[in-house]
């Protein structure tokens, strides 16, 4: 390995490190918050969708019914949510294992 | 396009009745006639002395005559097999089985009837209907019906604001994309906002149609109980923007003869004096003619008793499209 091979792996090594350093502190805190924000959003929406789904008749279940097959997978882990708000795994997408 | 009527009224004064002998009145006036009933008490099939289904089938005896009952049950069964059909496609057993318990009770809350009478209503007005000159709803006692008419308008409004919520959160979606990250969901592609939006369309057309396109009568008895509660369905349908066209006074007491002078003569003109006074009431007062006075019968209406109702129906039924009756 020449020295200028050397060189040229430190200096990506380093750009890579400083990438992560500011995805981590600047880009990511970001749009994790505005994705908090969305999420937020999104709960009020299956909530005004299901409220049937906490004891709140609801007229239009029936025809939120309909959108069930698209949003079944959030679905669950929203009513977990709402049931539970303190589950630490459910808390919005904020562990990323 | 077929042109739409519907008779409403409290119940047991006979709307199916009336609406019946209309039907066979535009049937026998050459005009292709379909008799939809949506009380989930159905009646039809007594009147004409022939089971009726969910689909239009004709009616025996009668030429241009065909009726149909919509069976709300059937309806909210099958909503429910569609959607399960819709989930098993999109996601796993596992899910599936998870969020069946949320299915099922949106299939059984108390508006579920409701909602599925009325979508098969709306079906009957896109699909069935344009088979027919005319579509004849013989709709259930007041309250359903009234609630059933104002869904439109109020399901339309609901359904805006969800989507507006909807398409709130997407768009934050989008913008927490930052550089070559992909939005997990977006505006256009979305499934949730493209079916939202499929409905509202429903609702809307049901909404145009029920406004421009048809015509209702409300039926009533002459008694003060009938009479007060028509009124304020006038009412209640006017704030729908729904013109209720006239009123139909069913179960007249016929009068009699003026040399009779027994306990029952006596009675009965008793009876008819204060009938006489509802039904002046209600020309005097409402704001809709009265379109029809029938006689009550002693025997129950149909057969040719039907043609005899049909024929005392004050309701034009030559006229067409272009002039409302």
């Amino acid at each position: 390995m020449t020295i200028h091979e050397r060189f040229a792996k430190i200096r990506e090594q380093t750009a890579e490190v400083l990438h992560g350093l500011f995805h981590g502190m600047i880009e990511h805190p970001a749009f994790e918050q505005i994705e908090d924000e969305a999420m937020d959003q999104e709960d009020a929406f299956f909530f005004a969708c299901f409220a049937d789904a906490f004891g709140i008749p609801s007229p239009v279940s029936y025809y939120t019914a309909e959108l069930l097959p698209y949003m079944a997978e959030d679905f669950e882990a929203w009513e977990r949510r709402l049931w539970d708000h303190g589950s630490v795994l459910d808390w919005k997408g904020h562990y990323h294992f | 396009m077929a042109e739409f009527t519907f008779f409403g009224g409290k119940g047991g004064v006979g709307k199916t009745t009336v609406s019946s002998a209309y039907g066979v009145k535009c049937a026998n006036a050459g005009r292709k006639t379909l008799i939809v009933s949506t009380d989930p008490a159905h009646s039809t099939s007594d009147v004409f002395d022939q089971q009726f289904g969910d689909d239009p089938s004709e009616v025996a005896g009668y030429e241009n005559l065909w009726a149909m009952e919509i069976d709300p049950e059937e309806a909210v069964e099958e909503h429910l097999m569609d959607i399960r059909r819709q989930m098993a496609k999109q996601v796993s057993q596992v899910v599936v089985n998870e969020i069946d318990a949320q299915i099922e009770m949106a299939h059984n809350t108390p508006g579920a009837y409701e909602a599925a009478l009325f979508d098969r209503v709306i079906e009957v007005m896109r699909d069935e209907s344009e088979a027919f000159d005319r579509v004849v709803f013989d709709t259930s006692p007041t309250g359903g019906t009234l609630r059933l008419l104002s869904l439109p308008e109020f399901l339309g409004g609901w359904i805006d604001r969800l989507i507006e919520k909807r398409e709130k959160s997407l768009d934050l979606y989008e913008k927490a994309a930052i550089g070559d990250m992909k939005p997990r969901k977006t505006v256009d592609d979305d499934p949730i906002i493209a079916r939202l939006n499929e409905r509202k369309e429903t609702f809307e057309f049901a909404g145009d149609v029920l406004r421009e396109d048809a015509t209702f009568y409300l039926v009533l008895n002459p008694d003060e109980l009938s009479v007060a509660e028509t009124r304020r369905s006038i009412d209640q349908l006017g704030g729908f923007d729904l013109d209720v066209a006239g009123v139909v006074v069913n179960k007249v007491t016929p009068e009699p003869d003026p040399e009779e002078d027994g306990k029952g003569a006596r009675y009965l003109r008793t009876v008819c004096e204060r009938e006489r006074e509802r039904i002046r009431e209600v020309e005097d007062e409402f704001p809709v003619p009265v379109v029809a006075r029938i006689e009550e019968r002693t025997s129950e209406v149909k057969g040719d008793l039907l043609r005899d109702v049909a024929a005392e129906l004050g309701i034009d039924v030559a006229a067409d499209a272009s002039a409302p009756n």
